[in-house]
């Protein structure tokens, strides 16, 4: 589809950008320390996000233009953005959790009162690279949108200057993302050198129809490219060994931020990988077979290994961790082992389970994370020790993290127990010894990470308070975050029917 | 099948209790109750919620339809349309005598967690603990184990099933004794590892499921619906599954499921250390209905969706329950603790149901079932006798009592009742079903029935023994002034010797009850182990 | 079969009694004294003699073969497993109705006295009437479940009463071994129970249980069944005898005989009223009534009915030699019980059903009064049990002395009293027995001794405690007790002679005796069972020997014991101290089970338990543990090693960023305002110039 016409597709992205350059020229103009800019610049980049959503909710199958596509979705740009169900529904997630880390970081102490201006304008920023992430549909976009998310990140995980934690943090993150997007790079620039085009179509056609895997050494190269493509990726959802960077980051990071940054990217990046993945191997019509080249180059079973190694190295790491913000990253780190599972039984019950997933997992894991900031605001200390007596002291954070976790421990009646079904049942149904295996792997990780959930709970509800811990304030708007998710994290696991609803449109595109 | 709303409003009841004293905790900072009323308040609710649905209990009791082999009280609708999901409540003959069992324990234990009675000075007194939070959860437990036996829709079964761990955690970690949050927490892996190998199973067997239709007539390409999983498909032609056949795996994946629940042996361990620490109520909860789901589960899905894979099993599930009752009543005897033992001697009595219903005999499966229902009633009587000797003398050494009988006749009275139900003197309700199971499982297994027969040996033993040590000889200058039972206990413990006596001498009344239902369920077993 | 709607009221009555002082006793007994406690608990049993008495008539009025029913309401029905709560009455059971309430009702009025000032008076009116209700029901029932009801509940209640003064921990735990040895048995009865019960309905082939048949566990429709049990296997064993020797454990454990017999001595612990009741009269002898119930089961099965006899055998002549060397008075008596009770096993295994049931009849009077008697002497003796501190109370108490030495004759097997009949009907069955597959002299000459040994014991204890002189230093004198005592004991005494006339033998009157018809058509199963054929002269031979042998029981312990004076038995146990020690120490046979059942029983208790705790929670927690170090490692990996290196790297980097900070001035936005600036001034010149080319 040409330029203009394309335009009216990204509006939201437009909005967001536009918010954006707004947001800093406000702060430009603004003095250092203008008390108003604590209101009005969060004001605005609501506004500017919440623009965008509804915009995306109003006009979903065709863009504000009204242009017709065809029934599985259009091509933008000339095939750089693809616009169709899955692209909508996840740039929806990463807005909707955009939206939430600006709430979370109203009066935010882990961000320093100046500089609201940038923080929210990069925030907005971070959203239009996600979202077109999400949507991307060629080799470039897909690099373009990948910098884009990871230099915001960057700058925000450094943000809080006062930290040398946080500071260093963004080094690491800076360190990391450079390496990964270098490899991803290095992958992508093969793949065009042996099969000569960029956009994923393209590339899809080269690969079925090609010489170049006839021989050992394409091959070879070929599974280099893919791996190197999906080192990028894996980076993007921290996936194991990619993972490295969460743990300090996530601890580095201001809390708020840390909630966006666990759910919003990783969100893009499963976007991503369903795109790539299977739009290169994924054979043309509806048989739902690959095409042949992906028998020489089994990513299926290298994701499915990841997946397995991810959830379990996560959940083992996890079991040792003596503060929440780290637990609950290393928690994230097994939650991309769990989706990957969707990743790799893949089709319309794969696609549905990580769409499902990635929604509820936003629900939960900002939650837990806007617990986390809420306390640390009073205890100024994110030990799980601080959390002792919780249950008593501030009962209604003590149910409501009680809430969350059973959800990432995904126990009914809770939203996580519904992603977790889904995850389950797409391996299941897609049937085969390995698959299953996965499933039990699964389970019983499941299980595992039951043990480190329990232990905040335990000290929650079952450990004495020491009495010498701050009085905890249960009406900052981290708290009021928390509650407001709390509701959907419940209500989903009794009625979910809507998301599912969802989540399948949202995968009508592999039909 | 005429709709009621019978069994939902037996089982949403208590969870709305559970409501209003949530609502009362977040409106408390408007109302201003005081500590004290508000504990008054909470009890008294959890009370009334949980005597409504024994009285709504009682309603379904009498207008149960006996000789209907089919399912009752039917209330059907369409819960999650994306996934095939009802809401299908419903019981038969197997289920009904387990809600009547619902009602009337959970009832008891809650009159059981009042602190009448309790010296004033026992201020660390579980029932003195955060009340509201207590009512509320053994509330939700309650709820969550009414839907258990009352949900035929199996993702519905899941959900309550799962469900009810959560307030067992808590009850267990918050009230329990000193070891409590290594007993909650070995209890909430334990029971959940069980669970999530079910939920692959049901998961498995959904997509193994032929096309059918929802309650409101749209078709759907597979179903959770309990009874069309038995009636309209066999599995027996599925496949594989990690390159076992297809029934059998999903058997044994569902099976331990339910056998961590029993408990069998060896998956038995949770259980002694869970019930040493939960406090007395929790106790009688635990042993009185927790443990049937386990039988009730296998019954239900096991037995009903996969017949053919029962067979196969049967005679391993009849080895592991002569395990069960000879190796635990071994146990037993060597046991220090009151509560240990009672708790063991539960495993043990659960073994006889595992070995009866393995024999597919008509007096087999009657008697497991009337054993869930006689171990039901005797075992909660067990635990509450073992609360009040503790409430008393502040722990539970068999050795540290001794001539109890003449400084309390009326509660030596009754442990001696209880004793004799549990170890099965005939005349008491514990007797018709051991001789049932036995009776039942004799013609299929001969020695194993036999061996199993000699652990009724071993339990008079460890009975007696228990009754010698605590009550006979001198009386320990120590409890020279502990009181009798007061109108509390009195209360839990009378209405159980009342029926454990009366059923030992009438059982039809329940029997009748379940009599056809099992009859008919048994019929494509009995076919298939060529009965 | 005749319906008899108030038979139901015979083991009802007790049964309230039990109810009544059980529930209400205490404050009963506190608030109006013992009365109120005899009114109920001795009225009671009664009463159900009366009605006993009035059943009892009304079958004598039924012609051959009737019995009287009395149908309650279905108690189990489960598929073909079918039992109805009722009751039935023939000639056996009315029989041992009679005995029980009879001499039971005695008992009570015994105890009266003999419980007199207890504090816990009522209870043990309680247990005794619950005792009763067991017993008549065990008696009264119509099939074999209802049957075991009774079967555990006498257990029970024996249980309760030797254990009655709980506080000496010594009876409670002869208690404890009575009602667990006895389980024991019981264990052997279920099982009989299953095989019989599957047996009768189907069979057991090499492809499994096949239903083929009628089940039943009715006593009256039983005997035609089982009939048609005959040629059916189940390991290999013919079911018959399988069933038969199943029950059969099932007796040893209730009627105290080899191997089981340990528990009875040490009941003795429990009041002398229980010991003469329970231990004696009627309990220990429901084995022999189950099998004289059974007897159309036993007569199936020749191997069967040899062991029984045998074991009776033997345990007579085995506990006869005990009972010579105990010192303990009631100790005698209940050795005495138990070879008492072979000699009617001897009886029901050679298939002489109605000599075994005489025999347990006229022992329920004969060893009810020793017993009484007993317990007079110790309440005379202020509960010294030891004979060797007794001696001349024949001066002080002349009734418990005459009705004492009466029942010594009776038991002893003199012609004049009951005891002789039913011992030598035995006897002599045996010896012409033909069923058995051990020649009939066998279980006979064992038999023949032990009665030789029970008259020589039985005159050593009346020698030892009423004849010589009164042993001094005593606190008061002893003296004849209350007539509920006295009379009591006469009446027994009496019925221990008048018994006499229902068995004098047929070889004297030429007539079957009058029992032995009466109780023919319960045993009609077993009338034809082949026999020796030894003639008359035979006979009288075999009732001459034991006549004699009853003389020469009696004439020795007269010269040994007689007024204590004879100094030849101290010798005799120095002579033989070796051979006394083992005797006296009953063989050393509870040692002897201790070391091995008893030790072995709790060593594997001790084993699972430490299995249990050790292996598989140790294994569990071990998954915990392996976990969580799993875990650490991981966790430590990942933070040093991993984190290292970065850390390493950012240091470097941070150097370097140090040295050319100055260059920037860290104003991002400046930068972002002048990037927007540029490239809008860029578009519009751009603009422009396109404008000005076209």
């Amino acid at each position: 589809m040409s330029n203009l016409s394309s335009l009216g597709f990204i509006v939201p992205e437009l909005v967001l950008g536009g918010t954006a350059v707004l947001l800093f020229l406000l702060s430009a103009a603004a003095g250092r320390r203008a008390s108003w800019q604590k209101l009005v610049f969060p004001a605005l980049a609501l506004s500017g996000l919440v623009v965008a959503l509804v915009i995306l909710l109003l006009f979903p199958e065709s863009g504000v233009s009204g242009a017709e596509c065809s029934p599985g979705g259009c091509r933008l740009f000339f095939g750089l953005l693809a616009s169709d169900p899955l692209s909508v529904f996840f740039r929806l997630l990463c807005i909707a959790a955009t939206i939430v880390c600006v709430f979370m970081s109203l009066g935010s102490p882990s961000l320093p009162a100046e500089n609201r201006g940038e923080y929210h304008g990069l925030l907005l920023v971070l959203a239009m690279g996600m979202c077109l992430l999400a949507a991307s549909n060629h080799l470039l976009m897909i690099y373009v949108g990948l910098e884009t998310v990871s230099l915001c990140s960057y700058l925000l995980t450094g943000w809080d200057q006062r930290k040398a934690r946080s500071y260093e943090a963004g080094l690491k993150y800076v360190l990391f993302g450079g390496v990964a997007s270098g490899v991803m790079l290095f992958g992508m620039s093969m793949l065009y050198g042996l099969f000569g085009d960029l956009s994923l179509q393209g590339l899809q056609q080269a690969l079925s129809s090609t010489v170049v895997l006839e021989n050992p050494a394409g091959q070879w190269a070929a599974l280099v490219a893919v791996v190197f493509v999906l080192a990028g990726l894996g980076y993007k959802v921290a996936a194991v060994p990619f993972h490295m960077w969460c743990p300090d980051v996530y601890e580095g990071a201001p809390t708020p931020f840390t909630a966006l940054l666990s759910v919003g990217p990783k969100a893009a990046g499963f976007a991503l990988m369903l795109r790539f993945f299977y739009g290169i191997f994924l054979a043309p019509g509806d048989s739902g077979n690959f095409i042949a080249a992906a028998s020489v180059i089994p990513w299926v079973m290298i994701i499915g290994i990841i997946s397995a190694i991810t959830m379990t190295i996560g959940n083992f790491a996890a079991i040792v961790q003596n503060n929440l913000k780290r637990l609950l990253a290393y928690s994230s780190i097994a939650h991309a082992g769990y989706v990957l599972m969707g990743v790799t039984a893949g089709g319309q019950d794969g696609f549905e389970a990580v769409s499902i997933y990635m929604t509820v997992y936003l629900l939960m894991n900002m939650g837990a994370f806007a617990v986390v900031s809420a306390i640390d605001r009073s205890a100024n200390s994110e030990e799980i020790r601080v959390y002792r007596g919780l249950g008593r002291r501030a009962p209604l954070l003590g149910i409501v993290l009680g809430l969350f976790l059973l959800s990432l421990a995904g126990l009914p009646p809770t939203a996580g127990f519904v992603g977790k079904l889904y995850l389950f049942s797409a391996l299941i149904h897609r049937g085969g010894y390995w698959f299953d295996a996965l499933a039990v792997v699964g389970i019983i990780n499941s299980v595992i990470s039951l043990y480190y959930y329990a232990r905040v709970l335990k000290a929650m509800y079952f450990e004495r308070d020491p009495g010498d811990l701050p009085a905890v304030n249960q009406k900052s708007s981290a708290a009021a975050v928390a509650t407001v998710l709390a509701v959907p994290t419940l209500a989903l696991g009794v009625f979910w029917q809507p998301l599912a609803l969802m989540a399948r449109w949202s995968a009508s595109l592999f039909h | 099948m005429p709709e009621s709303t019978l069994l939902s409003w037996i089982t949403f009841v208590p969870s709305i209790g559970m409501g209003i004293i949530g609502l009362f905790l977040i409106l408390n900072p408007l109302l201003k109750i005081g500590k004290n009323a508000m504990d008054q308040l909470s009890r008294v609710i959890a009370v009334s919620c949980s005597a409504v649905s024994l009285v709504l209990v009682v309603f379904l009791w009498l207008n149960f339809d006996q000789d209907n082999t089919g399912i009752q009280f039917v209330h059907h609708l369409v819960w999650i349309r994306a996934f095939n999901i009802e809401y299908f409540m419903g019981i038969d003959g197997l289920s009904i005598i387990l809600v009547m069992l619902t009602g009337l324990v959970s009832f008891i234990a809650i009159i059981a967690s009042l602190p009448w009675g309790i010296s004033k000075d026992d201020t660390h007194h579980f029932s003195r603990k955060s009340v509201p939070g207590y009512m509320a959860l053994i509330l939700l437990l309650e709820s969550s184990m009414f839907g258990v036996f009352c949900s035929l829709d199996f993702f519905l079964f899941y959900v309550f099933w799962e469900l009810m761990l959560l307030p067992m955690y808590f009850l267990i970690g918050i009230w329990g004794g000193p070891r409590r949050e290594y007993a909650a927490i070995k209890f909430f892996l334990y029971t959940l590892a069980g669970s999530v190998l079910m939920l692959l199973g049901m998961i498995a067997l959904y997509f193994a499921s032929n096309p059918t239709t929802l309650v409101d007539g749209t078709p759907c390409s597979h179903t959770f619906n309990l009874i069309k999983l038995a009636t309209e498909n066999d599995f027996s032609t599925a496949g594989t599954l990690l390159g076992i056949a297809f029934p059998r795996i999903v058997f044994v994946g569902l099976f331990i499921g339910f056998a961590v629940k029993i408990p069998m042996f060896p998956l038995h361990t949770w259980l002694p250390d869970a019930h040493v620490e939960a406090p007395t109520p929790v106790s009688v909860i635990l042993a009185g209905i927790l443990l049937k789901m386990g039988i009730y589960g296998i019954l239900r899905i096991n037995f009903g969706i996969l017949p053919g894979a029962t067979v196969w099993a049967s005679s391993t599930m009849a080895m592991f329950g002569m395990i069960n009752i000879v190796y635990a009543a071994f146990v037993c005897m060597a046991q220090k603790d009151l509560k240990k033992l009672i708790a063991y001697s539960s495993i043990s009595h659960m073994g006889f149901c595992l070995l009866a219903m393995s024999s597919f005999t008509t007096q087999g499966i009657t008697g497991a079932v009337y054993q869930m229902w006689t171990h039901g009633i005797i075992s909660p009587a067990l635990f509450l006798i073992a609360g009040v000797i503790y409430d008393r003398a502040h722990h539970r050494e068999i050795e540290g009592f001794g001539g109890l009988a003449k400084q309390m006749p009326e509660y030596s009275a009754m442990v001696g009742l209880a004793f004799m139900a549990s170890l099965g003197l005939p005349g008491l309700c514990g007797f018709i079903s051991e001789a049932l199971c036995f009776v039942g499982a004799f013609p299929i297994f001969t020695a194993l029935t036999v061996i199993s027969a000699f652990g009724v040996i071993i339990t008079a033993a460890y009975y007696l023994w228990t009754i010698q040590r605590m009550f006979f000889g001198p009386l320990n200058e120590k409890y020279k002034n502990l009181l009798d039972m007061n109108w509390r206990e009195r209360l839990c413990l009378y209405p159980l010797a009342a029926l454990i006596v009366f059923l030992g001498f009438y059982p039809m009344p329940i029997l009748d009850l379940i009599n056809k239902t099992l009859h008919q369920m048994i019929q494509p077993l009995a076919r298939a182990a060529g009965l | 079969m005749q319906q008899f709607n108030i038979l139901w009221l015979i083991p009802f009555f007790p049964l309230m009694g039990a109810f009544v002082n059980g529930a209400f006793g205490k404050k009963l007994q506190r608030r109006f004294g013992e009365k109120i406690i005899n009114v109920i608990g001795v009225t009671l049993p009664w009463l159900s003699f009366v009605i006993a008495v009035f059943a009892f008539i009304k079958l004598r009025g039924l012609s051959e073969g009737e019995f009287l029913s009395d149908h309650l309401w279905t108690w189990v029905a489960v598929g073909q497993f079918h039992v109805d709560l009722a009751f039935s009455m023939d000639s056996l059971s009315a029989m041992m109705a009679l005995i029980v309430t009879f001499v039971g009702s005695l008992i009570h009025v015994y105890s009266i006295g003999y419980m007199h000032d207890d504090e816990s008076y009522w209870r043990f009116f309680s247990y005794l009437n619950l005792f009763m209700f067991s017993m008549l029901t065990l008696i009264l029932a119509d099939n074999l479940l209802l049957m075991f009801v009774g079967w555990e509940g006498v257990g029970l209640c024996s249980y309760l009463l030797i254990g009655f003064w709980y506080k000496d921990l010594n009876n409670a735990k002869a208690g404890m071994k009575a009602f667990v040895v006895n389980r024991i048995g019981d264990f052997g009865f279920l099982i009989g129970f299953f095989i019989l019960f599957w047996g009768l309905g189907g069979s057991w082939t090499a492809n499994g249980y096949h239903v083929a048949g009628t089940f039943s566990l009715n006593f009256h429709e039983l005997p035609e069944l089982v009939a048609g049990i005959g040629d059916k296997l189940l390991w290999g064993v013919p079911i018959a005898t399988l069933v038969a020797l199943f029950f059969f454990v099932g007796a040893t454990g209730k009627s105290a005989q080899i191997p089981l017999y340990i528990w009875l001595p040490d009941a003795m612990a429990g009041p002398t009223p229980v010991s003469a009741l329970i231990h004696a009269a009627t309990m220990v002898t429901a084995g022999v009534y189950m099998i004289a119930r059974m007897n159309f089961l036993y007569i199936l099965s020749p191997a069967a009915m040899t062991v029984v006899a045998m074991v009776g055998a033997a345990t007579a002549l085995f506990a006869a030699t005990i009972g010579c060397f105990q010192n303990d008075i009631k100790k005698v008596l209940a050795y005495s019980t138990v070879s008492q009770l072979g000699y009617m096993f001897i009886g029901v295994g050679v298939g002489a059903f109605w000599a075994g049931s005489y025999h347990l009849l006229t022992h329920a009077f004969f060893k009810a009064c020793l017993f009484l008697g007993a317990g007079s002497v110790i309440m005379a003796m202020h509960h010294e049990q030891d004979m060797r501190k007794m001696g001349g109370l024949g001066k002080v108490m002349p009734i418990t002395r005459w009705t004492y030495w009466v029942a010594c004759v009776a038991i002893s097997g003199f012609p004049i009293a009951a005891g002789f009949f039913s011992k030598d009907e035995i006897l002599w069955k045996a010896f012409d027995s033909g069923v058995l597959l051990v020649p009939g002299w066998l279980p006979w000459l064992l038999g023949f001794v032990a009665a030789g040994l029970t008259s020589f014991y039985m005159f050593r204890s009346y020698f030892l405690t009423f004849t010589g002189d009164l042993p001094e230093a005593h606190g008061h004198e002893p003296e004849e007790q209350r007539p509920v005592v006295t009379g009591v004991l006469v009446m027994l005494a009496a019925g221990a002679v008048i018994l006499s006339f229902v068995g004098l033998p047929k070889l004297w009157m030429g007539a079957e005796p009058a029992l032995e018809q009466f109780l023919a058509p319960v045993f009609e199963a077993a009338e034809h069972l082949p026999s020796a054929g030894h003639g008359h002269g035979t006979e009288w031979i075999m009732m001459l020997l034991s006549v004699g042998i009853a003389f020469v029981g009696m004439g020795s312990a007269w010269w040994l014991y007689r007024g204590r004076s004879n100094p030849l038995p101290e010798r005799l146990k120095q002579r033989f101290a070796g051979i006394h020690r083992v005797v006296y120490n009953k063989y050393y046979v509870d040692e002897a089970y201790h070391a091995t059942a008893v030790r072995g029983f709790m060593g594997t208790s001790r084993l699972c338990s430490w299995f249990d705790v050790k292996v598989i929670d140790g294994l569990v927690n071990g998954a915990g543990t392996f976990t969580r170090a799993f875990a650490w490692i991981d966790g430590a990996i990942d933070k040093y090693l991993v984190d290292g290196l970065v850390n390493l790297i950012a240091r470097m980097v941070r150097f370097c960023g140090a040295r050319v900070r100055r260059i920037q001035t860290g104003r991002l936005p400046a930068y972002l305002a002048g990037l927007v600036t540029g490239a809008v001034v860029l578009v519009v010149l751009t603009r422009f110039l396109m404008d000005l080319y076209s």
